[in-house]
């Protein structure tokens, strides 16, 4: 029971990081990616490669959220002029992309992925990794938003020509919205590895992408807490009500479907309306 | 004399990737959204297909099932789904597609099951015929013609028609043909109708040519299918058929000559990403 | 040296020639009124001139530096600012938010000061000198999308001026504009003009432009037809020709037609 406690915290923790890493780059800047399970991935296999070679955990996790990010620089570099359709099509191919090209790879493991990948903490030091992860991230956000980067990233997201005008080099800045982001995917994939000491190319696929995307959405593009409520709920459902389980991925589209259709802010549109009730009504 | 195979095989899955891409470029011609969700309907024309023509006995009552099924339901996806979106951000109706689809995909396996339904009776699939060397079975041969008959009969549709020319000033200029008493929302019915028929056909094809049905079969042709529009240039309908034999003929060689390095549905990403990033409204765009 | 020198600028869009070989020279100081009926290539002289488009030919001096391929971006930074001719301001901010962020050239050039930085203070305040000066300092806390037209247009001149420019181009500030409005952001462009800011002034008000630029630029069919004094330009018999069927020129109606 303790075990399973266990784990599903690292679970909901990492989905945090993902969550909040796709909100960065989506969310904040406006830049629509439809792959961000590719740099999970990229992150998982790198630790988890750095770490069997004898390098220590630290280092590997440290490692791989580098790597992530550059391949997310890398990324954002060869898509930064495709824009909004063609950037979320873009994206959505780079997660074929990365899938495609790992699944061949022998010296990655080719389909059977990488096996007996070094489990350095027990059940509870890695929860305790995770949540300590999260909240970083969560801060990482916050702090994010608040800054003027964070007031650069609203500009590029609303009209990015506009900001151009105002002197601001929005192609730097989208690249800073997609290294932050996909690093902070990298170190989650980092944590994974070592967790599950067994990584396969499908557990990035598409699906994660969207899975990813979901618990965005679901909490409220933009909004940090939103995103966080939306991770820990859309990680905790499938366990609360086990029949879920068995439904996941209807309800996950029936979610994102309904969440676009009747709230597209999300769990946080639905708070500020709220508090905005709560406020205008003589309590 | 392979070489020769690879290409026609590519051109066939070429034109069945055309049959999907025309649908898809029709709906963002119009409306601007990437209709993800096109593959749900692909994949529901198989379903009704299968069903029919295993019900029946009668492969050729499975054709209208599936285009008419089909037919039906994309305009329900407009009327339901993305009518009530399109003055909300283009990322809203993208989003609400790919739940929409996951929603289907899994909603197959739950009704139909997880491992398909494979047709009773199929002759279409060993019945083959040589031609130049090259064997094919009726399926290959019908998806060849039925999309130069669709394309074609599009062509003439648009070119010609009353609705034809409805449809081509409502999406260079909906306001314009609103003007001239053209009803736009019309437009999008008919759109959507003609688009998903021809998915649902492409859906028993294939669906035929594997002799099998299943539940995923619409994701990778889905998000092939937006690779190709993107590649045509969004919204351009001969730059969609063009890019559809081109990427069906590239898999085709890929498969033989870049399989250590890629599997096969990798590639068309690869060729979208290499050319966008010399092209980034895609090969065929309008100019500025 | 002229403020801003163009030569033979030139840009084709799918054929047609929008701007062909057009030279021509801002001097500090000056308020440049630039006229000219639709379709004239105004607009996209401006668009070249910020670089929002490059340019098939023709270079461009701003400073004595050639600007011609730099991004639009870093010729912001050198000081040439603009404003669009379809408000576009960043919606879900509000008022000041938007001229804020532009008052913060300086923090946002570096990104990696940008995410270490929240201090909003210094921004703050000058966008509320700005907004003060402008005369929308009660819109300053409404969102941007949500404010009327006249509003709107004083929202953009706000941000472009945070910037602190050396040259300020103006794409049809006063279309969509009542009279009254339109004099009184002509007033204060003029004001502007007087404190020692260079102007360029798209604009089919023609009553508005001759009343406070300090020298007339017409174009005609993407080159530049005579340029001169007002009184004088107005004068001349090919200008004249070129305004006919353009019923409403000179009346200094406003509206919101393309350039």
């Amino acid at each position: 029971m303790e075990a399973y406690i266990l784990s599903l915290v690292v679970f909901g923790a990492l989905n945090v990081m993902l969550a909040l890493g796709l909100n960065m780059i989506s969310g904040f800047c406006g830049q629509i990616s439809l792959g961000h399970a590719a740099f999970y991935g990229t992150g998982a296999y790198a630790a988890a490669l750095l770490s069997i070679s004898g390098l220590p955990f630290a280092a590997s996790l440290a490692l791989g959220a580098l790597v992530a990010g550059a391949l997310g620089l890398v990324v954002g570099f060869a898509t930064l002029r495709v824009r909004e359709d063609f950037l979320a099509i873009t994206t959505m191919g780079v997660g074929f992309l990365f899938l495609g090209f790992v699944r061949k790879q022998e010296w990655l493991g080719g389909e059977f992925g990488v096996a007996q990948i070094p489990s350095p903490l027990s059940p509870l030091g890695f929860a305790v990794l995770a949540v300590g992860g999260a909240l970083a991230m969560v801060a990482l956000s916050l702090h994010l938003r608040r800054s003027w980067m964070g007031e650069v990233f609203r500009a590029v997201a609303a009209d990015e020509d506009a900001a151009s005008t105002l002197g601001v080099d929005t192609a730097r800045y989208k690249l800073w919205a997609f290294v932050l982001g996909t690093a902070c995917a990298g170190f989650a994939g980092g944590i994974y590895a070592h967790v599950t000491g067994l990584i396969v190319p499908d557990a990035f696929d598409f699906i994660q992408s969207v899975t990813i995307l979901a618990m965005v959405v679901v909490g409220g593009i933009g909004s940090t807490w939103g995103v966080l409520a939306g991770a820990v709920l859309l990680t905790l459902m499938p366990e609360l009500f086990r029949f879920v389980n068995d439904y996941k991925l209807l309800i996950y589209g029936a979610l994102l479907l309904a969440v676009m259709r009747w709230s597209p802010s999300g769990l946080a549109g639905l708070a500020a309306l709220v508090r905005r009730a709560l406020r205008s009504s003589p309590a | 004399m392979f070489h020769l195979e690879l290409l026609v095989v590519g051109l066939i899955w070429g034109a069945m990737y055309a049959m999907m891409a025309l649908g898809l470029t029709l709906v963002y011609g119009l409306l601007r959204i990437l209709h993800v969700a096109h593959a749900g309907v692909f994949a529901l024309g198989a379903y009704a297909g299968v069903l029919t023509a295993n019900a029946t006995g009668s492969l050729w009552l499975a054709v209208p099932a599936a285009i008419g099924v089909a037919a039906a339901v994309g305009p329900l996806i407009y009327r339901f789904i993305y009518a009530p979106m399109l003055s909300r951000p283009p990322y809203v109706a993208l989003i609400a597609s790919i739940g929409l689809f996951i929603a289907m995909e899994d909603g197959f396996r739950l009704l139909f099951g997880p491992y398909g339904l494979p047709f009773d009776y199929n002759p279409w699939f060993v019945t083959t015929y040589s031609l130049g060397g090259i064997s094919l079975n009726v399926v290959q041969i019908a998806m060849a013609v039925s999309t130069l008959v669709l394309a074609g009969a599009f062509g003439v549709f648009i070119a010609a028609t009353r609705v034809g020319v409805a449809w081509r000033a409502t999406v260079s200029d909906p306001q314009m043909a609103q003007s001239f008493g053209i009803d736009p929302v019309r437009v999008r019915y008919l759109n959507f109708a003609i688009g998903s028929a021809m998915a649902g056909a492409a859906g028993l094809l294939v669906g035929l040519l594997n002799n099998l049905v299943e539940p995923g079969m619409g994701a990778v042709v889905s998000y092939k299918g937006l690779a190709i529009i993107v590649l045509g240039g969004l919204g351009n309908v001969p730059g969609a058929v063009v890019a559809s034999l081109i990427l069906g003929v590239v898999e085709s060689f890929g498969t033989v000559y870049l399989a250590a390095v890629l599997d096969r549905d990798a590639i068309a990403f690869a060729v979208l990403i290499a050319v966008l990033l010399i092209r980034p409204r895609g090969l065929f765009a309008p100019a500025r | 040296m002229s403020l801003l020198e163009a030569r033979d600028l030139s840009v084709t869009f799918g054929g047609v020639h929008a701007v062909r070989g057009v030279d021509i020279a801002v001097e500090r100081g000056e308020l440049l009124g630039l006229i000219g009926p639709n379709g004239a290539g105004k607009t996209t002289l401006v668009r070249l001139l910020t670089g929002a488009v490059r340019a098939d030919a023709g270079t461009i001096r701003f400073d004595g530096h050639d600007i011609t391929r730099a991004p639009a971006y870093a010729r912001a930074r050198q000081g040439l600012a603009m404003t669009h001719q379809l408000v576009r301001p960043f919606r879900d901010m509000t008022l000041a938010e938007n001229v804020s962020l532009a008052a913060a050239h300086a923090v946002t050039a570096r990104p990696l000061a940008a995410l270490l930085r929240t201090g909003r203070g210094a921004a703050r305040r000058r966008a509320g000198e700005l907004l003060e000066r402008l005369e929308i300092t009660e819109f300053a806390g409404r969102g941007a999308a949500t404010l009327p037209l006249g509003v709107q247009k004083r929202l953009e001149m706000g941000r472009a001026i945070a910037i602190e420019p050396r040259l300020l181009l103006l794409d049809e500030p006063l279309a969509g504009l009542n009279q009254t409005e339109a004099a009184r952001l002509a007033d204060l462009i003029a004001t502007l003009n007087r404190e020692g800011l260079t102007v360029v002034l798209v604009e089919h008000n023609l009553a508005e432009v001759l009343r406070i630029a300090t020298r007339l630029l017409v174009m005609v069919e993407g080159a530049v037809l005579a340029s001169g004094a007002g009184s004088e330009v107005m004068r001349r018999g090919d200008v004249r020709a070129a305004y006919l069927g353009e019923s409403r020129a000179g009346t200094g109606e406003g509206r919101g037609a393309r350039g």
